[in-house]
């Protein structure tokens, strides 16, 4: 059958609300896929054609709008969604209907949905690194802050138990602020925080209110060289928020970094800045967005079809040559093999990258006990 | 620090979710598009899984829980291996739900129930559930035990000082002291003492 239709495909994520920053930016990245694309000759003459709704960062207006998607819009694949509320409303749509999600976004793990491809980092992809860095630099004494949902409460769960497998550990608190959180909650944290003296903060505070928990901390005097915050949420975008100063010297654990020396990381970064400007700055979730559009296209110049049917054996097991490295769509659990990676901001709003997984880590997303010094003999050590 | 919430959190329930991966599945369910899903599952989550139809009269070494296909063609639970002091967690995958085979299920003493299709959403929480309340009914049930011997125990006690007070017209206490001393010259308890008094009255009784 030759068909020049164009391919319709949903994009839902978040242009305005609590975590819009981070939604713009992976509506960007997955825009800049679909014009890499479209300037390639589309899939196999057929032009893709994103249909783009904003979620507003609310779980019911996600449901609403996939439902749309598939009924109104007739789209067969869907691209979106950020916080795990917004997937968990999302994926009885997909389900139900029987399309196919694609989502961009790192998570706490625990799931699997025949229809949902995973293209973020799992726990044993960003946790368990991220606490092997900071217990063995700065100390096992650590205070957790999160926003006030499911994300941080399993994060936490896991650093906390990395952290305590280390003698002279302690968790000296777990604090949970609104996702609206305003200065002044900050504040107070901050307060505790200089009272009990951590070895290192472990912020899964996400975002808008990012920025607050840094200012905050920033505004008390404190010093990162004694004691760091440590995020797996905290982007080259939310840097970009709070001011390149305010963030020197806090660490990230995740498998995309701008500063990432590579020829498809410098291509891509290029071709966004030709083409887009500056309507987000990317990041992580950027990168995720970015290629796992990709994966699709290239999935379905195989299968001729965007039917979950037909399509689903040609993304899993997939490769693609992403920004990050070459990753791979994980068959067994619709996870992504991923390139962990830890960055310390530098004065530019960049990361400084000083560890790196040399090789892919395999998602384990059902991993309920992590155990440190699983990561250690497959990263590189970049510190000078 | 008002206005910031703190959690408390309970470990304990923690447990029961750490040695996923090293426990022992076995699944009986015919080999088809359910049982491979329910089986692909298991291994995600990381157990050791094993799959066999139809099920096993006797079980692997060290199995610890058993999904059991239980169909209107399969309505026999009458498995050996259920009947054991040791019995594995029993989860029930059924395609119906009327009285017959929900009879099976409770013959079968299921810890949950697996409905299909199986949805790979909710298995990871059936087994943990299903495995934890195994380990409370076994724990509940040698607690039991020991308080019907215990009470038994008591009852022959009292039966014993009664069988003293009377032979020799001492108080309670007395009978008591007398009886502990046996036992502890003897170096038995003083339920088997009580036993021992118990039926030497009886053998006196009979020859009056």
């Amino acid at each position: 059958m030759s068909n020049k239709d164009p391919v319709k495909i949903g994009l839902l994520f978040s242009d305005s609300g609590a975590t819009s920053t981070i939604g713009r930016s992976q509506l960007q990245g997955a825009l800049l896929a679909v014009d890499d694309i479209n300037k390639q000759g589309g899939i196999d003459g057929r032009e893709l054609l994103p249909v783009r709704y904003d979620a507003q960062s609310d779980p019911a207006m996600y449901a609403r709008l996939a439902e749309r998607l598939i009924t109104r819009d007739k789209v067969n694949v869907i691209f979106g969604c950020y916080m795990s509320s917004s997937r968990k409303a999302v994926i009885p749509i997909i389900e139900k209907w029987n399309k196919l999600l694609f989502y961009p976004t790192l998570y706490e793990g625990f799931e699997f949905s025949n229809n949902v491809i995973y293209t973020g980092a799992a726990p044993n992809q960003n946790s368990v690194q991220l606490a092997e860095f900071m217990v063995s630099n700065f100390g096992a004494r650590v205070y957790l802050v999160g926003s006030d949902y499911i994300y941080p409460y399993e994060s936490n769960r896991i650093m906390g138990e990395l952290v305590q497998q280390h003698p002279d550990s302690k968790k000296l608190a777990e604090v949970y602020v609104p996702l609206t959180a305003d200065f002044k909650h900050f504040q107070n944290v901050i307060r505790d925080v200089q009272a009990k003296k951590p070895d290192f903060i472990f912020s899964t505070v996400v975002g808008d209110s990012t920025t607050l928990l840094y200012r905050a901390y920033a505004e008390a005097g404190l010093s990162p060289k004694q004691m760091p915050i440590a995020s797996l949420t905290t982007s080259e975008a939310e840097i970009s928020q709070m001011g390149a100063n305010i963030a020197a010297g806090h660490f990230t654990s995740a498998p995309y970094f701008q500063s990432i020396e590579s020829e498809a990381n410098r291509s891509c970064l290029a071709r966004y800045n030709a083409g887009f400007g500056d309507l987000c700055v990317p990041n992580m979730c950027w990168e995720a967005s970015f290629f796992q559009v990709h994966i699709f296209a290239n999935a379905m110049r195989k299968s001729g079809s965007d039917e979950i049917a037909a399509i689903l054996p040609f993304v899993l097991g997939s490769e693609f040559e992403a920004p990050q490295g070459r990753i791979r769509i994980e068959p067994s659990n619709h996870h992504t093999c991923l390139y962990p990676r830890i960055g310390i901001a530098n004065s530019k709003g960049q990361f400084t990258i000083v560890r790196e997984a040399r090789r892919a880590v395999h998602p384990d997303p059902y991993l309920v006990t992590h155990s440190l010094g699983d990561w250690a003999a497959r990263i590189d050590n970049l510190e000078i | 620090m008002e206005r910031v919430r703190r959690r408390s959190r309970v470990l304990d329930a923690q447990a029961p979710l750490k040695d996923l991966r090293d426990i022992k599945v076995l699944v009986f369910h015919p080999d088809n598009q359910d049982g491979l899903q329910l089986i692909q599952q298991l291994q995600r989550i990381g157990c050791q899984v094993q799959a066999f139809w139809p099920p096993l009269p006797v079980l692997p070494e060290r199995t610890e829980v058993v999904f059991l296909a239980i169909r209107p063609d399969a309505l026999d639970v009458n498995f050996e291996w259920l009947k054991t002091e040791d019995e594995p967690t029993l989860i029930a995958v059924v395609d119906f739900e009327n009285p017959t085979i929900v009879e099976a299920v409770i013959k079968a003493n299921a810890k949950a129930i697996l409905p299909l299709p199986i949805r790979t959403f909710g298995l990871l929480s059936t087994l943990v559930v299903a495995r934890e309340l195994n380990v409370r009914m076994k724990e509940q049930q040698k607690k039991l035990r020991k308080v019907e011997e215990k009470l038994l125990g008591v009852q022959r006690i009292t039966e014993a000082k009664n069988i003293l007070m009377r032979m020799h017209g001492i108080s309670d206490a007395d009978a008591y002291k007398l009886m502990r001393g046996q036992a502890m010259s003897k170096r038995t308890t003083v339920e088997d003492i009580a036993a021992a008094i118990i039926s030497a009255d009886g053998i006196l009784s009979f020859e009056k």
